[in-house]
């Protein structure tokens, strides 16, 4: 009986601090503290956006940040369990294209890309050619006439299958008229660590990649419409002939269940953190390029997404 | 004295009380099977923030080093490793607890782990950029045969049993490719459940695969958990310092083993406890006592994970790459403070820099104190705590381990349910180390083979790639050696039989070491159980088979070696034990209860399975309390209940609270809470 009672009553008072809070307004949110998970490990191009949006999170919201990792097939094992979490507005998630898009084209991701709700997306890497500061190739000509001469030799290292690097080498390739043999890796760091050890010939890789490598490594081109600020001297693909323009993007989403006003309050959020000033220095500083597609204007942005990286991904035999 | 100043700055309160607190808190979280050095960085990082650059360092360095350390306990004191990097401290660190030297095993675990904290964190202030080189020699062909000398270790761990041993890892290894490939990108072995596309995750795995089967043996018997000698003696520090004395050499190979493997950013703690416990064996004389309590076996895996700490954060600095996840998230923490990391890094910001590894140096040697005092709190409670206490205690801390990884309920189903398994495949000699190694080092094994198999074949050298490069011809030969030392030292053994080694009959005596069952393992028998099992996985090999047609060969070479390979180990299994040449694994222990731990079983799995209707607080306690019934064999009095189901309520509250309010995790949204 004593036990009945001792039971039921720890019971209720765990229900009680378990409650949620009552239903607020989108002007109040936040008023605790937000998750924001991360469907890679450590140490990536999203962790450190994150992380410089994690600095100044409080300055615009008055409440912290807490970044937590779900790493797990390319993303796709967090993404596919985002409409599980409570739409509260408390829980958001980093989210990637062209990711979302090529993997529910392949099949099997478990997710549609229709399913998931980003609410901005708020910078882009392009994708760029490495190779060792040692290597004998000084521009990107070298390297196609090499390849040109040798079909399959040389040897380019990326992040994963499928994936937005793999997709560029395979652009690259088409445009270049060549063939190059791309080896995926678990991750920016590992691929970058084997161009840097000479593993292989280059890497196929994003343009923030080698921010840490300093001289160790050569940048021959940059995927980007015009020269980024942080590399002034590196020529982008489109100049030296080759109409080459990709990389990645990355934003936040929330689960579909979220009120429209408060994805619209995230929305606003990460926009004035994109307008902040440190924010913004840290961020090109990088080599990220601040994207500011708000709430508003992803629809259309996601539509044009999906029928570009679509087209470019039949053409490649990606999602037969 | 530049270095000195920074020495100084290391010693200012601030930093002493950071470097203290980082080990103490760092050393409760990783003896936690599940609560990660990663979790507990990740969550700390923003608090750095406000902080000077070198003090957020310290402490994040300190929460890294406790964690790698903490994880000791648990696989001493429950045979369940903390971190993945202790899994081969369960190997006789448990044994050693078993037969009552619990408290001298966390001692020498303590004195190898600041040993080996040391040797790495000086590597750090002396060696980091020309040791950075050793991270950019190692390519895809070395960390193949890295992990293939890891799986060597299987030879050495199934001695007299190295068949189903084999079969064992060919499982792990199964289990490891679960999910999307990374080289290919292709979905294999899911059974088209969404759930497995992340795959199996390692520490759901572990928890699983040892502790599941601790609990349903220990709800089976009245024994104690361990024995507890009736002179206990404390820490026995005196007695620990001698033997790690004696085994000097095998502190400092094992160290500097560590070290270096902690510097290839694809390898870790865990490969690195393997590897010098597989070279501690080879070098011991006494190399037939390992995996049943041999202390140097203790000594080698915790020098070589703690080395692992200092080693990690060479290529860290130096090259901007990340040894391990928590030296991803310190070096993006670095980036926040807007330090520029990179070769020039030891002269720019060598300030922070020296204190910080000047600060990691002391909170190592922190570890000494303080971890003796948390050993011998974690050993008194666990000795003394009843067993109608332990049981669902240790059951919980699982639930909350293996959910705690992804905040994903998935993950404690997937623990629940490869211990039941593991438990079975025990029973019929199957043990599961063989399957925990083929799943660690599975990936990287997988990885590295085919991505030197992409390189060698587009160079026209494939031959040249994986035999032909030095580190690789090294790493194949100490892989030859540690296969082959087995059968050598037992033939050796044969030969010798009339000669007593005598350095093994003295350390027998200050020792006790229960003698091998070899009369038991010579009989031959016709062994149902294995017929039954060899058919099975036969099975499982072809259903493998089949799940694997259509996909990328990048995707499909080695899952599908993998299946003949059980398909033809598994065969032999079944035909040896049907003609009579199967040996039968030790029978049962006496006067163990089937019925209560069947009924623990069924418990635990409701449980497990009920989280998401009732939410984590509620199912754990219902289940909390129905365990606490399951595991007591005497009738107790209505007070000593009252008393247990408050503890009851008191234990799954804090860690319910510990999980949604520090950790901030996603708790299951159940019927209640």
């Amino acid at each position: 009986m004593k036990i009945r009672t001792t039971f039921f009553a720890t019971a209720a008072l765990a229900l009680l601090a378990a409650m949620p809070a009552a239903a607020q307004s989108a002007e109040e949110f936040p008023t605790k503290a937000m998750t924001y998970i991360l469907p890679f490990d450590a140490g990536g191009e999203s962790d450190i956006a994150a992380r410089f949006q994690q600095s100044v999170w409080n300055k615009h919201t008055g409440q912290d940040v807490i970044i937590q990792y779900q790493p797990g097939a390319g993303g796709a094992q967090a993404w596919s369990q985002l409409n599980d979490i409570a739409g509260d507005g408390y829980t958001v998630m980093g989210i990637n294209l062209p990711h979302t898009i090529l993997q529910p084209l392949e099949g099997n991701a478990g997710y549609q890309t229709d399913e998931l709700t980003p609410v901005h997306y708020f910078h882009y890497t392009p994708n760029a050619i490495f190779v060792p500061s040692d290597s004998e190739f000084e521009t990107l000509d070298q390297l196609v006439e090499y390849a040109t001469a040798n079909p399959g030799l040389v040897t380019l290292a990326g992040s994963g299958s499928k994936s937005a690097n793999n997709l560029g080498q395979m652009q690259f390739d088409q445009a270049a008229g060549i063939t190059t043999t791309y080896v995926p890796f678990s991750g920016t760091g590992p691929s970058i660590t084997a161009v840097l050890g000479n593993q292989t010939v280059g890497g196929f890789n994003y343009a923030t990649s080698a921010m840490a490598q300093g001289d160790a490594l050569r940048m021959l081109a940059v995927a980007s419409e015009e020269r980024m600020p942080a590399f002034p001297d590196v020529p982008t693909f489109k100049e030296l002939g080759y109409d080459i323009v990709g990389g990645a993007y990355r934003g936040i989403a929330v689960p579909a269940s979220t009120p429209e006003d408060i994805r619209q309050r995230i929305s606003d959020i990460v926009s004035e953190i994109n307008a902040d000033p440190d924010f913004i220095s840290k961020m090109e500083e990088g080599g990220f390029v601040l994207t500011d597609i708000p709430y508003e204007e992803m629809p259309e942005f996601v539509a044009q997404m999906k029928e570009e990286y679509t087209a470019g991904a039949k053409a490649l035999g990606i999602g037969d | 004295m530049e270095l000195l100043g920074y020495f100084l700055h290391a010693l200012t309160p601030l930093n002493l009380g950071l470097a203290l607190a980082g080990v103490v808190l760092g050393t409760i979280i990783g003896a936690l099977p599940g609560l990660s050095a990663t979790m507990a960085v990740a969550v700390l990082v923003p608090f750095t923030f406000a902080m000077e650059p070198a003090s957020g360092l310290i402490a994040l360095g300190a929460i890294y080093t406790g964690a790698i350390y903490g994880g000791a306990f648990a696989a001493i004191l429950v045979n369940t490793p903390g971190t993945p990097s202790s899994i081969a401290t369960t190997f006789d660190g448990y044994p050693m607890a078993q037969r009552g030297d619990g408290g001298l095993a966390v001692t020498l675990a303590t004195l190898a782990s600041v040993c080996g904290g040391l040797v790495g964190a000086l590597a750090l202030l002396a060696l980091a950029p020309p040791l950075a080189r050793v991270a950019l020699a190692f390519g895809p062909p070395e960390y193949f045969w890295l992990a293939v000398f890891g799986l060597t270790l299987i030879a050495a761990l199934s001695v007299g049993n190295t068949l189903k041993g084999l079969i064992g890892a060919c499982l792990g290894l199964l289990l490891s490719m679960v999910g999307v490939a990374v080289v290919g990108g292709d979905v294999r072995l899911t059974g088209d459940l969404p759930a497995f596309l992340g795959g199996i995750d390692v520490v759901s795995a572990l928890i699983g695969l040892y502790c599941v089967p601790v609990i349903l043996d220990l709800v089976a018997t009245r024994a104690a958990h361990l024995k507890v000698l009736a002179d206990d003696q404390g820490y026995r520090l005196k007695e620990a310092a001698g033997i790690a004395w004696r085994s000097k050499f095998n502190v400092i190979r094992s160290s500097i083993l560590g070290t270096v493997i902690g510097i290839l950013p694809g390898a870790g703690g865990s490969i690195a406890g393997l590897v010098s416990y597989t070279e501690a064996r080879r070098a011991s004389p006494r190399s037939a006592n390992f995996g049943k309590g041999e202390p140097d076996g203790v000594i080698a895996t915790e020098a070589a994970n703690n080395a692992t700490v200092g080693g990690g954060f060479i290529p860290t600095l130096v090259l901007g790459i990340p040894g391990t996840p928590p030296d991803a998230i310190i070096l993006g923490a670095l980036l926040v403070q807007g330090i520029k990391i990179g070769p020039q890094l030891f002269t720019s910001e060598a300030d922070t820099v020296y204190t910080f590894i000047y600060g990691l140096l002391i909170a190592t040697v922190l570890m000494l104190p303080a971890g003796l005092l948390i050993g011998r709190y974690a050993y008194r409670s666990i000795i003394s705590f009843p067993k109608a206490l332990l049981v669902p205690t240790i059951a919980f801390l699982t639930v909350v381990g293996s959910f705690a990884i992804h905040s994903n309920v998935h993950d404690v189903q997937v623990m629940f349910v490869l211990g039941v398994i593991g438990w079975i495949l025990n029973r019929y000699g199957f043990q599961p180390s063989p399957i925990v190694l083929g799943l660690v080092l599975g990936q990287i094994a997988e990885q590295g083979f085919v991505q030197t198999y992409l390189i060698g074949n587009a160079t026209g050298n494939l031959a040249g790639m994986y035999f032909g490069r030095p580190i690789s011809i090294g790493i194949i030969a100490a892989a030859l050696l540690s296969l082959c030392y087995p059968f050598y030292a037992e033939w050796r053994a044969r030969r010798r039989n009339a000669l007593p080694l005598t350095e093994a009959a003295a350390e027998a005596d200050s020792h006790p070491v229960e003698p091998a069952p070899t009369g038991a393992a010579a009989v031959r028998v016709r062994e149902q159980g294995a017929i039954v099992l060899g058919l099975i996985f036969v099975a499982l090999g072809f259903i493998a088979l089949r799940d694997t047609v259509g996909i990328s060969p990048m995707g499909s070479i080695f899952p599908r070696a993998i299946a003949v390979l059980l398909i033809g180990l598994s065969a032999l299994l079944a035909i040896l034990a049907l003609a009579g040449r199967g040996v039968r694994a030790a029978p049962p222990e006496a006067a163990a209860s089937g019925r209560r731990r069947f009924l623990l079983a069924v418990v635990f799995g409701l449980w497990v399975f009920a989280i998401p209707l009732l939410g984590l607080g509620a199912a754990s306690l219902l289940g909390f309390i129905a365990m606490m019934f399951i595991a007591e064999h005497e009738s107790q009095s209505s007070t000593v209940w009252l008393r247990r189901a408050i503890i009851a309520a008191v234990v799954v509250a804090a860690f319910w609270l510990l999980m949604s309010r520090l950790l901030l995790l996603r708790m299951p949204a159940g019927l209640f809470f």
